[in-house]
């Protein structure tokens, strides 16, 4: 079966204007080039500050880049200028932050609600939608909960299904479980693997922890310290549905552990 | 029944209710003392500089039934609402504008917040040969007073709001619009409300002065009028009026906040 890519990043460069009192700035990305295959749940590794929040930054377009070009459908999207930037590329790329940015004026459905409500895309269809999947992660009875109400799983699982529920073909996701203790942490990603099974999104997920990106992905990319560049690349071909919790017995796992950590610096 | 069995079916009063009442109590006693010294005063150093209390209230009776104090009442408010009205929009709407040039903004910072410091009272003259001796140099006193705590208030406000909900709400496919309405607006709401404390007690005083020196109605006229005929009583049932007047709208201020800003998190009491 031949990978369509869905996404393409090539020569991708970072490196922040110049600040009075900051030395002058070194380059976050240099040169990143990869593919993001169509159907893909791609996980992305590195160190912490290799800049992959900027990368993604720029994949969702809020952030320019300083040189190269991305794809997406093999359309040229512009990001070295912030007049032409799209944000969220007309709703093809969805974003979960690190941040949930839940609106504290909203209510737990309000902020599910929030993307439809702007897309003006709000019916009884889509509303069925969404309680589906405030339903699905085990949000119901908080649905008229304002977020400081709301525990930190939760407010995560409020912020994943808002950006699930306008259905974006391409999800984003930075590091958005990695506040949380170890046993919601595994719910989350349990959640989140059986959502995905059924939707089949392109995912590009960042995390810093070699389990998760283990765990959850087809294909595991690390990148090295700043400037971040791909340091290795690893086909996952455990089977899925995958157990979580059970995945660490995995011979397979053992294997990219050890091969993923000798690049992880 | 015994008494284990009262006890539950008939619960304590709490603490917090008991503790309410003791502020009740405490305002009122407060309010009553403040009246006796009032009284003490005006029969100390006599009517001319001190009205007596309980003339300022018959005074305030008798003109309210006879029609003419409600008239006076009703010409600030109209003032004072529509001079409201004028700087709330423009403070309001600068700020908006503003953020979309901001190169613009960095250039005429400096002389908005330079034009904070001219004394408005002392412009009226001017407003007077400028706008003539109808409503218009008042409407320009009230207009100028409100627009400035409301202006910086929501300047300060956009700049506070978190870029991260603004980056959100642009993924999503929010318009600028919709992100004005949405995330700035419900951001700032607290700044706003902070200022509308101070503007809105604020255009009823500016009117009162504004009144002093031009027209011949309205609560500053009354209150002028009454101080030019040695009429004492007059002034502080003026004085009064007033006084009650910004009271009620800072209480309708209150409510109005509570219900726009219930999603706040508060201190909760613990129950019983």
């Amino acid at each position: 079966m031949a990978a369509v890519p869905v996404l393409e990043v090539r020569g991708l460069s970072k490196r922040f204007a110049e600040r009075r009192g900051r030395d002058p700035s070194s380059w976050v990305i240099k040169d990143l080039s990869f593919t993001v295959n169509d159907g893909e749940f791609l996980t992305i590794i590195g160190p912490s500050g290799s800049g992959k929040t900027t990368l993604l930054n720029m994949l969702a377009q809020i952030d320019t880049a300083s040189g190269g070009e991305l794809f997406f459908q093999s359309q040229a999207a512009p990001i070295d200028d912030p007049k032409s930037l799209k944000p969220g590329l007309s709703r093809k790329i969805g974003y979960v932050t690190q941040e949930d940015n839940l609106l504290p004026w909203r209510t737990t459905l309000q902020n599910v609600l929030f993307p439809l409500l702007v897309q003006r895309r709000l019916d009884s269809e889509t509303r069925a939608r969404a309680e589906s999947l405030i339903l699905a992660v085990g949000l119901a009875g908080f649905e008229n909960h304002y977020p400081h109400e709301l525990s930190g799983g939760m407010r995560k699982r409020a912020s994943l299904i808002r950006t699930l529920v306008y259905d974006p073909p391409v999800i984003l996701m930075d590091e958005p479980f990695g506040a949380l203790d170890a046993e919601t942490r595994a719910q989350l990603q349990d959640d989140l693997l059986r959502l995905w099974s059924l939707g089949r999104k392109t995912i590009v997920f960042v995390t810093h922890d070699i389990a998760e990106a283990i765990a959850l992905g087809d294909r595991t990319l690390v990148l090295s310290r700043s400037p971040a560049r791909i340091a290795g690349e690893h086909a996952n071909t455990i089977p899925r549905p995958r157990d979580i919790r059970g995945i660490m017995t995995h011979p397979q796992f053992a294997v990219l552990y050890q091969r993923i950590r000798g690049q992880v610096q | 029944m015994t008494s284990r069995e009262t006890a539950l079916a008939i619960p304590e009063p709490s603490p917090v209710w008991r503790g309410q009442f003791a502020i009740t109590a405490g305002r009122i006693g407060l309010a009553l003392a403040l009246l006796a010294a009032w009284k003490l005063g005006a029969d100390a150093v006599g009517p001319l500089y001190v009205a007596d209390p309980i003339g300022v209230f018959q005074r305030i009776l008798g003109d309210t039934l006879s029609g003419g104090l409600l008239r006076h009442v009703y010409v600030t408010l109209r003032l004072s609402a529509t001079g409201f009205a004028i700087g709330c929009a423009f403070g309001v709407a600068l700020p908006f504008l503003l953020r979309r040039m901001p190169r613009l903004t960095r250039a005429v910072e400096p002389y908005i917040m330079a034009s904070v410091g001219v004394p408005k009272y002392a412009l009226v003259p001017l407003f007077i040969l400028w706008f003539g001796i109808d409503d218009a140099p008042k409407l320009w006193l009230v207009g100028l007073l409100v627009f400035y705590p409301i202006f910086i208030a929501v300047f300060a406000g956009i700049r506070n709001v978190d870029r991260g909900l603004i980056s959100m709400a642009r993924v999503v496919g929010a318009s600028e619009a919709a992100i004005s309405r949405e995330v700035i607006w419900n951001s700032l709401l607290p700044f706003f409300f902070a200022a509308l404390k101070i503007a809105l007690p604020r255009a009823i005083s500016a009117a009162i002065i504004g009144e002093f020196l031009v027209g011949n109605e309205g609560l500053g006229y009354m209150i002028e009028y009454s101080r030019q005929n040695f009429d004492t009583t007059g002034v502080f049932a003026g004085v009064v009026v007033a006084m009650a007047l910004v009271l009620v709208i800072n209480a309708a201020l209150a409510r109005v906040d509570r219900r726009l800003n219930a999603w706040r998190p508060v201190e909760r009491h613990m129950e019983p």
